[in-house]
């Protein structure tokens, strides 16, 4: 069937036909067609995402990609937005899938929170000069140490499995698969290179990363793809991804043409076919089940590594949390509604969930209302982009925020939101040789270290200057957060005081 | 910052009189002039042999250190006060009106036997705020058998944390101050002097007193905030502020303590009786989870240690106390015990001293403070971090410049 009306173009590489040298890199730069050469000259065409990898290949700067102006006529309820989804969806019939984080206008509590700083009665710190710290640990504590009948203290009886961070960050769960062999070597040989952990994701482990596997977390997902026991032994902890913030409800999706050789190979998947993730893991339907697999997985490690449970930030999520942790979770992930995916159904991405903001707090609260919060680790994710949201979040209540989407973008990612399309030109989220050979790894590994350092600084300049020298002090230390935002309930249920109030 | 802690710290304090010459260089400030300086003040003084001081030294400690007070709070705490009532829980209240002390005799009595109560004497001085609080002792038993003592199942001393903790958080106006065998708090809104006076601690004898002078920034004057803060037999007298209040106040409500008080320092006194009585705790392993060392440090340490210091650090990082601090404390059981403790970057002053006889042992945030009362005493400082022990019975236990865990783990 022939489309009745065609989706306006949103971007368009403008060039400078003056300073063009039609030396034709843009063209080959360019991995969805955009460009052609013909007649002697550069020619645009349509399908530009601004992924702006022509703009960095060009060797004369000679093009600019411009967002078009919108060409529906204007209406206040119908979005131009929501106008190309309809027509999307008339042409196709199908689901529209969309990747990267929620794009879509919900309140951004993150920048609504202020932080405190030190004056007068306590002084503040200057890390440069003094120490502060940032080591944080995963895993379960046991509340109290052991201390045996003559008083003294019973160390083999207190220890528990835990992993030792230098940071309180972790590079979230990316497969391979959703992202290319190099893109997944500089992950993790940046966090080998930090000592923090990164996620495996749930595409299994390629054998030549098991060399990194101690700062390695395994996924355990619902497909069950790579999970061996040489997997779950060697990495330093072991995950089960219940859900993900960009898509609660909902397994993987890895589209066939993402399924090469490498990735059939390491899920243990056919070539090319689809592979989609159960939405529920079938063996596990209620908490029980959870509570089963947990200690099955603990079972198969030899109780040597923390076991955590990763689950989507969805309305009831302190009370999900709770079971979690009861049922013998070491360490619990939230991922709330603006974490990132390579791959979403977009009504799910943009429409399900909670901000993590408010979750983590949630969480936080009833796993201390309930006397749990002192055992279990809490990891946040969902769009932590800058150290200032890490910051916040810790504050809210997690122990370790995961980050995703800012170690792309170190490595080269434009948030053009194409993923699921498998053509990524930077070599990222793409399987084609051709485009995965443009991700160097060496100096994508230096890019996300350096970020993740710069944060790591600037960390501790804002502990400095609320006089804590130790990041243990500030989590979930949500006195010293003030609300500024516009709807004062929301700080109440963050449990953070409004912009003004004092603390006595 | 140096951590040879296998040195002992010990300080030398020169005579005033080789300092200065004759002429006097110090400068009558005019009393509009006069600056609002100061923090806390701390001070405390206890008898190794267990013989009685007199309230009127540690009035004198205290007061020396005028600078470090603002007139908006201080209190003191003698252990040792009531020989003839030793077995029983002496609960002191400040009640602000007739009716908070109706209601809260009526929640007592469900809950303990009272075997004595009496009027507290206070005499309300001129320069002093009113209103003034009725100030009453109990002297209590838990009613143990009874339907209520039975349902709470908690054992005797936890029974008795929440029979306080519920009157300070639902009857109005009405706050018990201490709840411990043997010791009482005596505190209040004013300038030490005035609650030196306003008590009559000179009237006192115990083997041990704390005592504390406040200079409130972050929590307002109040009578029941003004410290020591008490709960069963423990005392704390704090100097500083707490920036990680937030997290330690999470470890103690979890444990079924409520802060009640309005001033971060409720939170230390709870986190001494949930890890040392609570947990079994030694003291040495608690005061560390209090002020840890820099985990550069602990890689230095010995194995066995290193290990006991990082599980100590990860299993309590809720009760560490950030930020700057130098406190006291004060507890009966099993032996009149008296501990001294400063952050780990020691960023509040913490001196010792003890008498040339070796009997009293002093403690405060000035060395005026311990000289003006024992000017032979012989003066050291803790080590940051470090906590000093003093026992009666025992003497000395640790002059806080010791390796962390020596000789007590």
């Amino acid at each position: 069937m022939k489309p009745i009306v065609t989706i306006p173009e949103k971007y368009r590489p403008a060039i400078d036909r003056e300073a063009c040298i039609r030396c034709k890199k843009c063209i080959k730069a360019c991995s969805y067609g955009a460009l052609d050469f013909k007649d002697d000259k550069v020619k645009v065409g349509k399908g530009c995402v601004a992924c702006i990898r022509c703009v960095y290949e060009c060797p004369t700067d000679a093009i600019t990609v411009i967002e078009l102006p919108k060409q529906f006529a204007p209406h206040a309820v119908f979005s131009p937005e929501i106008r190309r989804s309809l027509i999307s969806q008339a042409n196709s019939g199908g689901v529209l899938l969309s990747s990267c984080g929620a794009n879509a206008e919900y309140m951004d509590i993150f920048n609504d929170i202020l932080l405190d700083a030190a004056q007068v009665t306590n002084p503040s710190i200057d890390p440069l000069r003094e120490p502060v710290e940032t080591k944080t640990y995963l895993g379960r504590r046991p509340g109290k140490v052991v201390v045996d009948d003559n008083g003294k203290i019973d160390l083999d009886a207190s220890e528990t499995p835990i992993v030792v961070m230098d940071m309180p960050i972790m590079i979230g769960h990316i497969s391979l698969g959703s992202i290319s062999y190099n893109a997944q070597a500089a992950l993790f040989r940046a966090a080998t290179e930090l000592n923090i952990l990164a996620g495996t994701g749930e595409g299994g482990l390629h054998n030549d990363f098991y060399p990194m596997a101690k700062n390695l977390c395994a996924e355990v997902a619902s497909g069950r793809f790579g999970v061996t026991s040489q997997y779950l032994k060697e990495v330093s902890c072991v995950d089960i991804k219940i859900g993900q913030g960009a898509k609660p409800g909902h397994g993987g999706h890895l589209p066939g043409e993402k399924v090469q050789k490498l990735i059939s190979e390491t899920r243990m998947i056919p070539l090319g076919t689809d592979a989609l993730s159960p939405y529920p893991h079938h063996d596990i339907y209620s908490i029980e089940d959870l509570q089963q697999l947990i200690s099955v997985l603990k079972e198969s490690t030899e109780y040597e590594v923390p076991v955590g449970v990763k689950i989507a930030a969805v309305h009831n999520v302190g009370a999900i949390a709770s079971g979690i942790v009861r049922a013998g979770a070491d360490f619990l992930t939230i991922d709330g509604l603006r974490g990132g995916t390579g791959s979403a159904p977009r009504v799910i991405r943009d429409h399900a969930g909670m901000p993590i903001e408010i979750a983590v707090s949630a969480v936080d609260q009833r796993l201390e209302q309930e006397g749990l919060r002192d055992k279990v680790t809490l990891c946040a994710s969902g769009s932590i982009r800058t150290a200032a949201d890490m910051i916040k979040c810790i504050a809210l209540g997690a122990d370790v925020v995961g980050v995703c989407t800012s170690a792309m973008i170190a490595m080269g990612c434009t948030v053009c939101q194409q993923c699921h399309r498998g053509a990524c030109s930077w070599g990222i989220a793409t399987q084609k040789p051709e485009l995965t050979s443009r991700l160097d790894i060496e100096i994508a590994t230096q890019r996300i270290v350096n970020m993740f350092h710069a944060w790591n600084e600037e960390l501790k300049e804002i502990l400095g200057a609320m006089g804590i020298d130790s990041v243990e002090s500030l989590v979930g230390n949500r006195d010293r957060l003030r609300y500024i935002g516009p709807n004062p309930r929301i700080a109440e249920i963050l449990d953070v005081k409004h912009s003004g109030e004092g603390w006595g | 910052m140096d951590r040879d802690y296998m040195q002992t710290a010990t300080l030398s304090f020169p005579e005033a009189s080789s300092v200065f010459a004759e002429q006097s260089y110090v400068v009558e400030i005019p009393d509009c002039h006069k600056p609002r300086m100061g923090s806390c003040g701390i001070a405390g003084c206890i008898n190794i042999d267990g013989s009685m001081i007199s309230g009127s030294k540690i009035e004198k400690m205290i007061t020396t250190m005028s600078e470090r007070e603002n007139g908006l709070g201080s209190g003191f705490v003698a252990y040792g006060l009531f020989p003839d009532f030793a077995e029983e829980y002496c609960m002191q209240f400040l009640f602000e009106n007739e009716d908070s002390q109706a209601q809260t005799e009526e929640l007592m009595s469900n809950w303990v036997y009272m075997i004595k109560d009496e009027k507290v004497p206070t005499f309300p001085q001129r320069s002093m705020m009113p209103p003034f609080p009725l100030v009453r002792r109990y002297f209590v038993r838990p009613k143990k058998g009874t339907e209520v003592y039975i349902r709470t199942g908690l054992n005797e001393e936890d029974y008795m944390v929440r029979l306080v903790m519920s009157i300070n958080e639902t009857v109005p106006g009405s706050y018990c101050v201490s709840s411990g065998k043997d010791m009482a708090v005596f505190k209040g809104s004013g300038y030490a002097r005035e609650i030196a006076k306003f008590y009559d601690i000179s009237r006192y004898k115990g083997s041990m007193w704390l005592s504390h002078s406040r200079f409130p920034t972050n929590s307002p004057g109040w009578w029941a905030g003004s410290h020591p803060i008490s709960i069963l037999d423990w005392s704390i007298c704090h100097n500083g502020e707490i920036t990680s209040y937030g997290v330690n106040r999470k470890l103690v409500e979890m444990a079924g303590y409520k802060c009640t008080l309005l001033t971060d320092s409720e939170v230390v006194t709870y986190l001494w009786d949930l890890m040392v009585r609570r947990h079994r705790l030694p003291p040495t392993a608690a005061a560390f989870a209090m002020a840890p060392w820099y985990y550069k440090d602990i890689e230095r340490l010995p194995d066995n240690e290193r290990r006991l210091a990082n599980q100590l650090r990860i299993t309590y990082k809720e009760a560490f106390l950030n930020g700057p601090f130098s406190i006291l404390v004060g507890r009966s059981d099993p032996v009149v015990t008296m501990m001294a403790l400063a952050d780990r970057k020691k960023l509040r002053p913490l001196v010792m001293g003890v008498s040339g006889d070796g009997n009293s042992v002093y403690a405060a945030s000035e060395e005026c403070a311990i000289k003006s009362v024992q000017g032979d005493a012989e003066m050291w400082a803790t080590r940051a971090g470090n906590p000093a022990i003093v026992k009666v019975g025992e003497g000395i236990v640790r002059r806080g410049t010791e390796a962390p865990f020596l000789g007590a783990i």
